[in-house]
């Protein structure tokens, strides 16, 4: 008879275990089967070999979406890492009102992501938005921020780092209050400036946050959706259109469940191989 | 909703009905209801709104993946049935007592033809309708010293460049002729290339036969004439439907849209703004019928009803001549029949209802969809093009209609 003592570790284990097999492993492993079936939920699936992948390679707006992604992941992630560092690096001086401020740009991380973009939305306007209205009031010309097919993903990508730059701010906090103060004491006495101080000593010690600020940005980025499902609906002319938002519309618009799981199962991949890279890429740095 | 429904002891066994959640829909569904349960002892029917989601399409689909349909269903899009009929899910109606006939003496022949599906059998009953049509601003038609509405495609240009209008003199406009919501999504187009290019084309279908049947000058000449209006800002390329209504609030002098406006206008309209309905504007020339798109919704029957024959006699009952007046005095939407402007049984409510007479006119003319189980993706990809062509210019009304159709055709082929 098994004794109660080795039940008992099982027993415990047993709702991560039911959980994971439940809602990851067999929806994957579902996934999977799927990208060799064509269902369109209401039908029978339909066998239909590899021809899911061979659509995949020839389909034209999911290479545009995955190069959309990948635009939007350059612009972001600099501009995320240079505007979260730079306030970070301010908050983090005794300044007046620091708490208050820091709570400031936290706000935007936690306030609801469709809000947020509805706000941007009547910020970008063309005609009526306020950020043309200061344009026009300094005598410049409009600019497309939506409507322009060469811009409207950078202006995605500004609301993107607005409303996230609060999270990273906090993470460089935390990174920039580990490094020991008497380095910058020592440096000091050697005659170091502010820039030499801030590339000699702070970025090498923070390297580990920037390395987890840049992971998070790059996950973040490729799930990029409600965005663009707001905003633009993938427009202008797909130039907003990403990865996700084009799974999502096969998904749940057409119900191309088999296509679907075929272009999830291919980003994954993706993310997955981008993601090693980045941590191999860093460690060989450090 | 504990107010729904009928009080019948039977009720595990009757006939579960699903009308839409819209408040007058529901008063509509209980007083059809509560008459037939007193009619009708042993096929009770039990009504109630369909379920609370994010779009009722998807709480059908929720239902029939869940195999949880209800027996009878209200406000089915037209455009969905063909799917679910594919999917076995349907009833075919043409097999029940009855229907053929009934169905004859509601509609015209176009009409069973439009809801026919690929199979060769009925499986929707045509229920209601509310034809895209054009609301302009009676005032601003007067001060631009035209005798009417704009009928043709050069009257529509010709008022446009005379009512666009730069206010603040800093060089960008201000008012525009028209408006419509720029967005790729599909269904969009049901308010601006569809009806127009049914209005053109007097009423030909998009597709035929598994192949795009869009390929032609009509729908060319619909393509120009929209582009036309996006390049000279006679419409603005703007979303304005975030801020006040752009209509009511004379931002805009028209705007292709449907009867519902009628209550929202009577509501939040400002003193002294008159408005009224008229036909799409047609080619230069266009000759015949000014056809629409009529966005029917109509009537199913779930394979998972006991007793189809009890519940089409129901359905019989909802939209008879009684049935169909109570549907448009309750939810000002028209049923989808035949003489509907001429038959004496609706006169008084017309008379009523002068902004509804319009419409009821226009019934003869409107058109649904064609019978295909990926019209979604055959409009996604005409909108496509459009937004190409029509909003930004990259490509001419000739390459971006015939770039459409090889899509829509190559997806055939899939």
């Amino acid at each position: 008879m098994i004794s109660r003592k080795k039940i008992l570790p099982y027993l415990l284990v047993s709702p991560y275990i039911i959980h994971f097999f439940l809602f990851v492993a067999f929806p994957v492993g579902f996934s999977i089967v799927l990208t060799f079936h064509k269902w369109n939920i209401i039908s029978p699936m339909e066998y239909t070999g590899l021809n899911n992948y061979i659509r995949l390679f020839n389909d034209k707006t999911f290479l545009r979406s995955m190069g959309n992604t990948l635009i939007f992941l350059v612009i972001h992630i600099p501009l995320q890492i240079i505007f979260a560092l730079l306030l970070a690096e301010i908050l983090n001086q005794k300044i007046k009102l620091r708490g208050i401020f820091r709570g400031a740009f936290f706000l935007p991380v936690i306030v609801s992501g469709v809000v947020v973009t509805i706000l941007w939305q009547q910020l970008f306007g063309y005609d009526t938005g306020l950020l043309n209205r200061l344009l026009i009031g300094i005598g410049l010309g409009k600019i497309g921020w939506l409507t322009d097919p060469n811009i409207a993903m950078s202006s995605i990508a500004i609301m993107a780092t607005w409303k996230n730059v609060g999270l990273y701010i906090v993470l460089f906090l935390v990174g920039l209050q580990t490094v020991p103060p008497q380095y910058y004491e020592a440096a000091e006495l050697e005659g170091a400036s502010h820039a030499q101080k801030f590339f000699k000593i702070t970025l090498p010690m923070i390297n580990p946050t920037i390395f987890m600020v840049v992971l998070l940005s790059t996950i973040g980025g490729f799930s990029l959706f409600i965005e663009p499902y707001v905003m633009t609906g993938g427009g202008p002319l797909n130039s907003t259109i990403s990865a996700v938002l084009y799974i999502y519309k096969q998904g749940f618009f057409y119900y191309h469940m088999g296509y679907a799981a075929t272009l999830g199962l291919f980003f994954a991949l993706i993310i997955l191989s981008v993601v090693v890279i980045q941590k191999k890429f860093i460690e060989k740095g450090n | 909703m504990t107010s729904c429904g009928s009080n019948n002891k039977n009720s595990r066994d009757a006939i579960l009905y699903w009308c839409s959640n819209n408040i007058d829909e529901i008063k509509f569904a209980k007083i059809i209801t509560d008459k037939w349960n007193k009619n009708n002892p042993n096929d009770q029917i039990k009504y109630q709104p369909v379920p609370e989601g994010r779009s009722s399409e998807e709480i059908i689909l929720a239902a029939v993946v869940g195999n949880t349909t209800p027996d009878i269903y209200s406000n089915m899009w037209q455009g969905d049935v063909e799917a679910y009929a594919q999917a076995g899910v349907l009833i075919a109606l043409d097999t029940l007592k009855g229907f053929m006939d009934f169905l004859s003496e509601r509609c015209d022949s176009a009409v069973i033809e439009e809801i026919k599906s690929l199979d060769g059998h009925i499986y929707q009953i045509p229920w209601k309708i509310n034809p895209i049509m054009l609301i302009y601003n009676v005032n601003f038609i007067n001060d631009l010293k035209f005798q009417g509405p704009p009928r043709t495609y050069s009257e529509f240009f010709d008022a446009s460049q005379k009512f666009q209008k730069d206010f603040d003199g800093d060089g960008y406009v201000d008012r525009w002729f028209g408006y419509s919501e720029v967005e790729v999504t599909w269904w969009q187009r049901f308010f601006d290339f569809y009806p127009l290019y049914l209005a053109a084309s007097g009423g030909a279908p998009l597709v035929k036969n598994n192949q795009a049947v869009f390929n032609n000058e009509y729908a060319i000449e619909v393509f120009t004439f929209l582009r036309e209006l996006y390049e000279k800002n006679y419409f603005s390329m703007e979303k304005l439907s975030a801020r006040q209504d752009v209509f009511l609030s004379g931002v805009t002098a028209t705007r292709f849209t449907g009867p519902w406006e009628i209550a929202h206008a009577e509501k939040f309209k400002p003193e002294g703004f008159e408005y009224e309905y008229t036909f799409m504007p047609v080619p230069d020339g266009h000759q015949g019928p000014v056809y629409t798109y009529g966005d029917p919704k109509n009537i199913v029957i779930f394979k998972t009803c006991k007793n189809p024959q009890a519940a089409w006699d129901y359905i019989k009952t909802m939209i008879d001549n009684e049935g169909d007046l109570k549907l448009l005095e309750l939810t000002n939407q028209l049923p989808r029949r035949k003489n509907l402007n001429s038959n004496h049984f609706f006169n008084d409510y017309f008379t009523k209802n002068p902004k509804m007479k319009v419409f009821a006119d226009q019934s003869e003319y409107v058109k649904g969809t064609d019978a295909s189980p990926v019209l979604k993706e055959i409009f996604d990809l005409i909108s496509q093009q459009y937004e190409a062509c029509v909003v930004y210019g990259k490509k001419t009304p000739r390459e971006a209609i015939s770039d459409a159709a090889d899509a829509v055709n190559l997806l055939f082929l899939e």
